[in-house]
């Protein structure tokens, strides 16, 4: 299909969008199922005496568990688009049995899991199970259906090569990636330790240590999300959304010419200068840890 | 004797070739693994198949529509379009990183490697926090992941260049990509898991004295075994028909 310039740049910002609510909900779903790397925490806490209420579920790596229920999501929603299904409907149907099967995996990963323990006296909690379960298969519906239907966009409308569920395959593996490498050192590098002075550093000594009580009564995933949902979950929205438009802006704007190329290239070191920016302003405003030993010896 | 076609040589030996690239780009990429996700490591909370995948895979989309959309694509162009796709899914996904780490984990960027940074010149070890392997991503992984990145991109576009040329003899345009798709994934896979033995699941990037000492190792491996996965993949057009 061809496209003018205003129309393209449509299609690319509702795609940016699709890809920032995706991104940010595949973190929170990470966070309230407890996956990834940060659960290595809260499969420790048992084994160091530290009972909790938390879900625990590490179906595989992020990538490829979200990779799956996309891969299930566009396959369906192919299926059904091969049957004459209005688009909307088909993309909400395949995302739907996508979460499905992610939440069935997510029941039997925590099962699993907590019964592996049993000699560390972990309880596997069925309120705990009841409650999360459908947060987890409700945040992963909606991850489903943003990424199939960018995959539908891209496939239909832009024509990419690739087919509506190849796309989503690569783009669930790319969300998972990208919420393992941004939103969880929310969860794991602060929520997990929260009861330590903010910013002090986490010494690997705390491992297994988790904080297991809530701002009331006792903590559960569902406390965990609410509290991810204000920095670490937006952050991997923003990850995803800058990938997905700026993978894309500067074919669109500059054509498939070695121009776009270096457009993009700068856009790489404008990001490579933000970081220098951050680095350098969270140097000033914490400061180093250890004084320098000629200080001490200037000191003594 | 059977005479052997140099242009399917050529083509197994370039498959080998964008293997042994992605391996080489695996070294480059600053990934912490599970301590990093606890701001216990510097590099990226992940581990080193995951993210190399992640953003070499985003690099197959934008090479394979560079592909699609240019008549008779010179190569190198294609490989260009897949660097910069996997550059800036690497740069974005450490950019949002070091968000998190400076302001939701309040800690300084710090190597754990290296006494100065060899891009600023900054100081690092005094910025490590106590009981730990350093911290976010200073600016020599930040630029080493990006040089990985595009070294990935590079060798994932180019197995879909070849894979796409060989299968579109074939069949239709549609089905060779399909095809070359899902083989590229398959080559992106192996190859990062070859490296991960050898970084021992986390490496800090070029810096890191680790990288001299187990990428000449890793990346012989790499080039047979993707060498096997091109023959294999020639092989399998024997039997492929319209």
């Amino acid at each position: 299909m061809v496209l003018d310039l205003t129309m393209s740049m449509a299609i690319l910002a509702l795609m940016g969008a699709l890809a920032t609510i995706a991104g940010c909900l595949e973190d929170l779903e990470s966070d309230v199922g407890s996956q990834s790397n940060p659960n290595s925490q809260v499969q420790l806490a048992p084994q160091m005496g530290f009972l909790h209420r938390i879900f625990n579920k590490a179906i595989s790596g992020e990538p490829i568990s979200n990779g799956m229920s996309a891969v299930i999501g566009g396959t369906v929603t192919t299926v059904l688009l091969s049957q004459k299904f209005y688009p909307l409907t088909a993309i909400v149907i395949g995302a739907f049995f996508g979460a499905i099967i992610l939440g069935i995996f997510a029941t039997t990963s925590y099962a699993g899991r907590v019964a592996s323990q049993t000699r560390f006296k972990q309880p596997l909690y069925m309120d705990i199970m009841r409650y999360t379960t459908p947060s987890i298969i409700g945040h992963n519906f909606i991850m489903n259906f943003c990424l199939v239907a960018i995959a539908y966009i891209q496939f239909e409308i832009l024509g990419y090569p690739f087919t509506i569920p190849f796309l989503a395959l690569i783009w669930g593996i790319s969300v998972g990636a990208i919420g393992s490498s941004v939103g969880d050192v929310h969860y794991g590098g602060e929520r997990e330790f929260q009861n330590r002075e903010f910013g002090c550093g986490l010494n690997t000594a705390l491992s297994g240590r988790i904080v297991r009580k809530a701002e009331s009564g006792l903590r559960n995933s569902i406390d965990n999300v609410w509290f991810c949902a204000k920095f670490g979950g937006p952050a991997t929205g923003i990850a995803l959304g800058l990938t997905v438009f700026f993978s894309s802006w500067p074919t669109t704007i500059f054509g498939y010419t070695w121009k776009a190329i270096g457009v993009g290239v700068l856009i790489v070191v404008v990001l490579i200068i933000m970081n220098r920016l951050i680095e350098l302003n969270v140097r000033h405003a914490y400061g180093p840890y250890k004084e320098e030993k000629n200080e001490k010896e200037a000191k003594a | 004797m059977v005479a052997i076609d140099p242009t399917l040589l050529t083509n197994i030996l370039l498959i080998g070739l964008s293997g042994t690239l992605i391996c080489l780009a695996v070294h480059f990429i600053p990934v912490g693994g599970a301590p990093a996700a606890m701001a216990q490591a510097t590099g990226i909370g992940t581990g080193t198949v995951e993210l190399a995948a992640g953003s070499g895979l985003v690099g197959l989309i934008t090479a394979a529509y560079m592909y699609t959309n240019v008549e008779n694509a010179p190569m190198a162009l294609i490989l260009a379009a897949g660097a910069v796709g996997s550059m800036v899914m690497l740069a974005s996904t450490m950019f949002s990183g070091g968000l998190i780490y400076a302001y939701g984990v309040a800690v300084p960027f710090a190597s754990a490697q290296v006494k100065k940074d060899p891009i600023t010149g900054d100081r690092q070890d005094t910025y490590i926090s106590k009981g730990t392997q350093g911290q976010g991503l200073p600016t020599i992984c930040f630029v080493s992941g990006i040089v990985g990145a595009a070294l990935g991109g590079i060798g994932g576009a180019l197995i879909y260049y070849v894979l796409v040329g060989i299968y579109g003899q074939l069949i239709s345009a549609t089905s060779a990509a399909a095809v070359a798709g899902v083989f590229t994934l398959g080559v992106f896979y192996v190859n990062a898991v070859v490296p991960s033995y050898g970084v021992g699941g986390t490496i800090e990037g070029v810096h890191d004295p680790k990288f001299r000492r187990v990428v000449g190792k890793d990346i012989f491996t790499s080039f047979f075994v993707s060498i096997l996965c091109g023959l294999l993949a020639v092989l399998i057009a024997g039997g492929i028909s319209p």
